[in-house]
């Protein structure tokens, strides 16, 4: 078709509005303080951001395949916890590491096996493991001080360098990657995507549906589990309230991305640019010197401004690629949108 | 009083009512969609009246009743969104908002009533705020609500500069607040709650607006093609729950005494628990006003025993996610109980057995689907 060109393609790829966003962002705050790109200040601010964007990709495969995850933030930060518990304890670097990780993929299997083999909502049982997870690192902190821990071998983890870039960014990258060519590559990925747009049809073309579901759940509790081991190479300390909350960033940062919280669309890449993109505005409001107490309106602005915009150059690429002009959706089209949004709405949480 | 509409069609076997009282009320409460958490919550007193010989004292009980009573009323607004098939993760700190909006209006000097007025009035605007997002900006309802928790504590936060909004209580409000009873043990949030009751139980029963929002809540597509305004009831379902809010906003700041920045944090969660806890559920078109009263008496309850055997408060959480756990067992136990009645009975009235059969297999799969 000679209206579908490669710009309309490459805007229909999930997360690129949303990346030109970010694109014209750092611009704009490297125009206001000159400071935003300095290596240092990048590198503070990458570092800072790695754990919730780990914690971001793992919601956002469990939203891809049409479930939701609440129970990221606090199990990151009783990850933490016992990972340095660990060491307090005297364990090597590699069974602190182990620790946390366990941690992360055991409450990711409890939610899995809740949600699948017991057939709870998805939204209860990690609501209710967001608050055990809560509530047991409240009592892990209560009963052991977790004060500045430092183990030379663990700290460096975040605060290493490999040519010159912090040892937690390769880690990402690399987890990045793998995950991205899980998603894509792997018969995993595309059952991922068939469970997310159709569970139903997924099961008649043979899919393994609740061990589909239940594998997503554990990917995003390993990967909240190594958000934690970060934190607490990052940090050190371990305080009874860390992770809470992170879990909306976590869920905001996906969807901006471009991530439907339908199921069934969603990518690694999309939810690290969503994920980036909150990230990027607290630093560039930091360093323009904004008073904190505006974070939280702002922070609920660019949610909305980014994901209205992201659907409105999905809809217009969408009028595009059908031969429509690129003015406005036709009557019809605006309709079949309001009944899938509505039917949407209706059926997410259900999954 | 309240509803007693589901999901589940109404079975034809109503000719099958046995004569015996005693026998009708056991089968309307097998029949009943709270069964599981009046169970549960009648065995925790019961178990813990033995345990615990404080638990059954009349200040206890008031205490108890007294400390639930911000969520229950939190519970019913959510419990209205989500049979609408919405979430709302901002009520909490709505909730806060209005809280501070009395604080500041009765520190202008404003009578306590003209206080309360701007109070509920913010709760519209942030009601339809939510449902203006939702309806005419197509965000998804978690999405759109997650933003306005954003904007109404950052409002708040900006407002107080993180400092707690002090001296506003003036003689009247200790009414209000409930730090003064009424009389007896009778205390003003008390009267509230059961007046939001019994109008929202209204309102859902026996109200067109309530039989839209179970058409909305089921089926969106469906709802429209019956000619029900689809977006209009959800804008108004998020108003009702903006209201709750505020109202829940008034008795808190009237019993807390000042009105602190994080005031509202976590209320969300707490609400959405208790609402699930009642029966509500999170794909919509289904829940009761009576089942949030009960899931928030049920988490009261829990929390009151916790303190009473001296349990450290640390573990309230872990507790607390574990009878969200059972809970929503106990009501999955209740649905197979109910339609295993629904089944017997349609068979003794000679009714074919074909739709209770599948009602079974709906109550088991229900949220699997």
């Amino acid at each position: 078709m000679s209206t579908q060109g490669t710009t309309t393609k490459v805007l229909s790829t999930v997360g690129v509005p949303i990346a030109i966003v970010l694109v014209v962002l750092v611009v704009v705050f490297q125009i206001l303080s000159p400071v935003f790109l300095e290596p240092s200040s990048v590198r503070d601010y990458i570092t800072n951001a790695i754990p919730i964007l780990l914690i971001t990709v793992g919601v956002a495969i469990v939203i891809t395949a049409g479930g939701i995850d609440l129970s990221v933030g606090t199990v990151a930060g009783l990850s933490a916890g016992i990972s340095l518990w660990a060491l307090s304890a005297g364990a090597s670097t590699v069974v602190g590491i182990l620790a946390g990780l366990a941690t992360g993929v055991l409450f990711g299997l409890i939610n899995g096996l809740l949600i699948t083999k017991l057939a709870i909502n998805d939204f209860i049982v990690t609501l209710a493991t967001l608050n055990i997870a809560a509530g047991l690192l409240v009592v892990l902190t209560e009963s052991v001080s977790l004060q500045g821990i430092s183990v030379p071998g663990f700290s460096s983890l975040v605060y290493g360098r490999i040519l010159g870039i912090p040892t937690s960014f390769w880690i990402a990258v690399i987890i990045f990657a793998a995950m991205q060519f899980v998603l894509v590559r792997t018969m995993l990925g595309r059952r991922i995507f068939a469970v997310g747009v159709a569970p139903e049809a997924a099961r008649n073309a043979g899919v393994d549906v609740p061990g589909i579901r239940l594998s997503t759940f554990v990917i995003s509790g390993l990967l909240a589990g190594a958000a934690g081991v970060l934190l607490a190479s990052r940090l050190g300390t371990v305080q009874a309230f860390l992770g809470v909350g992170y879990e909306f960033t976590a869920i905001a940062g996906a969807v901006l991305g471009g991530v439907s919280l339908a199921g069934g669309r969603g990518s690694v890449w999309a939810a690290v640019v969503g994920g980036l993109l909150l990230a990027t505005v607290q630093q560039g409001l930091r360093l323009n010197g904004v008073d904190p107490v505006y974070f939280s309106i702002v922070t609920g602005l660019c949610i909305i401004a980014g994901v209205v915009f992201d659907r409105g150059v999905q809809r217009i690429v969408f009028n595009r690629m059908l031969g429509r002009p690129s003015g406005g959706p036709p009557r019809d089209v605006q309709k079949t949108d309001d009944v899938m949004a509505g039917a949407s709405a209706g059926s997410r949480a259900d999954s | 009083m309240t509803t007693t509409r589901t999901q589940t069609p109404a079975t034809p076997t109503r000719t099958a009512r046995p004569a015996n009282p005693l026998a009708r009320l056991g089968n309307r409460l097998m029949l009943d969609p709270t069964l599981g958490v009046i169970t549960l919550l009648i065995l925790v007193c019961v178990v813990s009246a033995f345990v615990l010989p404080a638990f059954l004292t009349l200040t206890n009980l008031t205490n108890l009743v007294s400390t639930s009573l911000i969520v229950m009323i939190l519970a019913m607004g959510m419990t209205v969104v989500l049979v609408s098939g919405g979430i709302d993760l901002s009520i909490g700190a709505a909730m806060a908002l209005c809280a501070g909006v009395t604080a500041q209006t009765l520190l202008l000097g404003l009578p306590l009533f003209a206080a309360m007025v701007c109070a509920l009035v913010v709760g519209v605007i942030v009601g339809i705020g939510n449902g203006l997002l939702i309806t005419r900006l197509k965000l998804p309802d978690f999405i759109a609500t997650l933003a306005m928790l954003g904007f109404a504590s950052g409002i708040l936060y900006i407002w107080t500069g993180g400092v707690p909004i002090i001296g506003y209580m003036v003689p009247e409000y200790y009414y209000i607040g409930g730090l003064t009873p009424l009389f007896g043990v009778i205390t003003g949030p008390m009267l509230v709650a059961l007046a939001v009751a019994l109008l929202l139980g209204w309102m859902l029963g026996s109200t067109r607006l309530g039989s839209h929002l179970f058409a909305v809540g089921s089926s969106p597509t469906a709802a429209m093609q019956s000619a029900v305004r689809v977006d209009r009831t959800k804008v108004l379902a998020y108003v009702i729950s903006g209201v709750t809010a505020a109202v829940a906003g008034i008795i808190l700041a009237g019993r807390n005494t000042n009105v602190p920045a994080d005031l509202g944090v976590g209320f969300e969660i707490q609400a959405i628990a208790a609402a699930v806890i009642g029966g509500a559920s999170l794909s919509g078109g289904r829940g009761r006003i009576l089942g949030a009263i009960l899931g928030a008496l049920t988490l009261a309850a829990t929390i009151n025993i916790i303190n009473l055997e001296g349990v450290p408060s640390s573990y309230q959480r872990i507790v607390i996610g574990g009878i969200l756990l059972i809970a929503v067992l106990a009501n999955r136990g209740s649905d197979v109980v109910s339609a295993v009645a629904r089944q017997r009975r349609a068979t003794q009235a000679g009714v074919s057995t074909g739709s209770a059969g599948r009602l079974t297999d709906t109550a088991l799969h229900r949220e699997q689907a």
